[in-house]
């Protein structure tokens, strides 16, 4: 197990996509945080719900860590080298927990880097505006932690996926129509449950508290149990299906 | 006899209502090379996956060292497998996708330094796998399947796209491995690739298993013909016929003649008068054999 998830590690590290996917992310949220911090107008900045939203830009790492945990799986069934992993580890369920441990170890520095980022550009726009900062110490790790431990799931949960769809396109496509458009519609109009879709879960995890997120530690076991119910899901039928 | 290396017993696949691999029953003795041959479609690579975990039966069982292969510990170790030639990604370099294996299998990377040796593709394994050549990328695949230095090694049309230099590498290469009371299935839809380095052939058509045999016996099965050129055509033709010959007139003046060496066929033409102007012996290839085995039945 242990030796697969270094296995898989070096997959990640081996190939240039994973340095595509974290320079994308940086730029996209060096962009966000930048755009956020210096053009919103300082009255709406100055409340601490207002600060969080500035300070937890950098968790749209979650999406990135998410991609590359999808690439762990659908690259293996795209360019077929699923089958020598099978052939070298042929119970497919200890290669799918070590794809899960490497997609959440991933998925620890996509966070450590991307929320690393968006915080400091976020705090450096509300001191260099003078704007005094609003979050105690608790809060302030509440963010950062959330965000982090956020973003880690995401990695496994985006190898959880991979495994579902198995086509990386199709998986791709799937996790950005989910996340950028679907669960955002689903919040918008049904609330209650919108909370509990993922996108979400992580904003309540992070202490967002606007509209009607859930709070931090029911947040964090529902995002828990997503990525928990994708992996079940991801081996069950790992079990099942043939490879090609 | 040692314990069979492989053993597939009553093994079939059926995708929908296509029956891909009929109750295929064989097994494969340590220190063999085995080819296994059948025509494109004819269900080899779905038996090869059935054997090596991929893909589940439909019914019946593949045991490999009495195991299924899903259930072998270290199975890197055991097997080498080669099913693809183009199992790689192609943004990675040789070395690493080699690496990435022998992590999983927890072999030192010294081993890594080993295989790429073997294979002589030590210069380029640093550079990404979408430059390899085809024959590159099958000894990469070979390198990756041989990195647990396994007991069977079983390869997929293994010769597709080597040159003549590389066909003969690999022949050589299989002959050593099994030298060492190790086993090797390979399969191949063109006899010839195979025939100079098997022991064994398995031949199956439509899924189903239509020789078993040593190319000794399958090369016994050869009838030799003798191609025959005469002014008098119908009059040699006779002449055979009376002798229970088999002939078949290929033009008005040339005779293919089966079972019959070209000594008979001379005297022959000479007993009845008539006069050769060309007689050849043709020994009809294994090749022909094969596609006598393999054709289609005629509807």
């Amino acid at each position: 197990m242990i030796a697969q998830t270094r296995a898989e590690l070096l997959k990640i590290r081996s190939t240039r996509t994973t340095l595509g996917i974290v320079l994308g992310m940086i730029a996209l949220i060096l962009l966000f945080s930048l755009l956020s911090g210096l053009l919103t107008k300082a009255p709406n900045l100055t409340s601490s719900e207002d600060q969080r939203g500035l300070l937890s830009v950098g968790s749209t790492a979650g999406v990135f860590s998410a991609l590359a945990g999808i690439m762990l799986v659908t690259s293996e069934y795209r360019f077929g080298t699923i089958r020598p992993t099978f052939l070298f580890n042929p119970r497919r369920s200890r290669v799918l927990a070590a794809k899960l441990a490497a997609g959440l170890l991933a998925g620890i520095v996509f966070g450590v880097v991307g929320e690393g980022l968006g915080f400091a550009i976020g705090y450096a726009s509300l001191a260099g505006r003078g704007i005094d900062y609003n979050l105690d110490a608790a809060q302030t790790a509440l963010l950062l932690l959330g965000a982090l431990a956020g973003v880690a799931l995401w990695g496994a949960l985006g190898v959880g996926i991979g495994a579902i769809v198995r086509n990386q396109v199709g998986a791709i496509v799937g996790l950005l129509a989910w996340g950028l458009i679907a669960e955002n519609l689903l919040f918008a109009f049904v609330p209650s449950v919108g909370r509990f879709a993922p996108v979400h879960a992580q904003d309540g995890l992070m202490g967002l508290t606007s509209r009607h997120l859930l709070p931090a530690a029911a947040a964090g076991a529902v995002l828990l149990a997503w990525t928990i119910a994708f992996a079940l899901a991801a081996a069950a039928l790992a079990a099942r299906r043939d490879v090609s | 006899m040692a314990a069979p290396a492989v053993v597939s017993d009553g093994l079939s696949k059926r995708f929908g209502s296509v029956l891909a691999v009929d109750s295929l029953s064989f097994a494969l003795a340590p220190g063999t090379i085995t080819g296994f041959l059948g025509p494109n479609g004819a269900g080899k690579t779905t038996t090869l996956r059935m054997l090596l975990g991929l893909a589940r039966p439909s019914s019946g069982s593949a045991l490999v060292f009495g195991r299924p292969y899903s259930e072998l510990d270290g199975a890197a170790l055991q097997v080498g497998a080669v099913l693809e030639a183009t199992d790689f990604h192609p943004g990675r370099t040789g070395r690493n996708h080699l690496r990435m294996l022998s992590r999983a299998a927890e072999l030192p990377d010294s081993r890594v330094d080993e295989v790429l040796r073997l294979v002589e593709l030590d210069v380029a394994a640093d550079r990404r796998v979408k430059g390899y050549s085809l024959g590159m990328r099958q000894r990469l695949g070979l390198a990756a399947a041989l990195l647990g230095d396994p007991e069977l090694l079983i390869l997929d049309e293994p010769a597709n796209g080597l040159d003549p230099e590389g066909v003969r590498w690999l022949r050589d290469f299989l002959r050593a491995f099994a030298a060492g009371n190790r086993t090797v299935l390979i399969s191949s839809h063109v006899l010839a690739e195979v025939a100079q380095t098997v022991d064994k052939v398995l031949i199956i058509n439509r899924g189903k298993l239509v020789v078993e045999s040593s190319l000794e016996q399958l090369t016994a099965r050869v009838g030799g013909s003798v191609r025959v050129r005469t002014p008098e055509r119908t009059k040699l033709e006779q002449a055979l016929a009376r002798e229970r010959i088999e002939a078949t007139p290929i033009n008005d003046h040339t005779l293919v003649v089966h079972g019959a060496s070209s000594e008979r066929v001379g005297d022959l033409a000479f007993a009845a008068g008539v006069p050769v102007h060309e007689l050849v012996a043709e020994g009809s290839s294994l090749e022909d054999v094969f596609l006598e085995l393999t054709s289609e039945p005629q509807q």
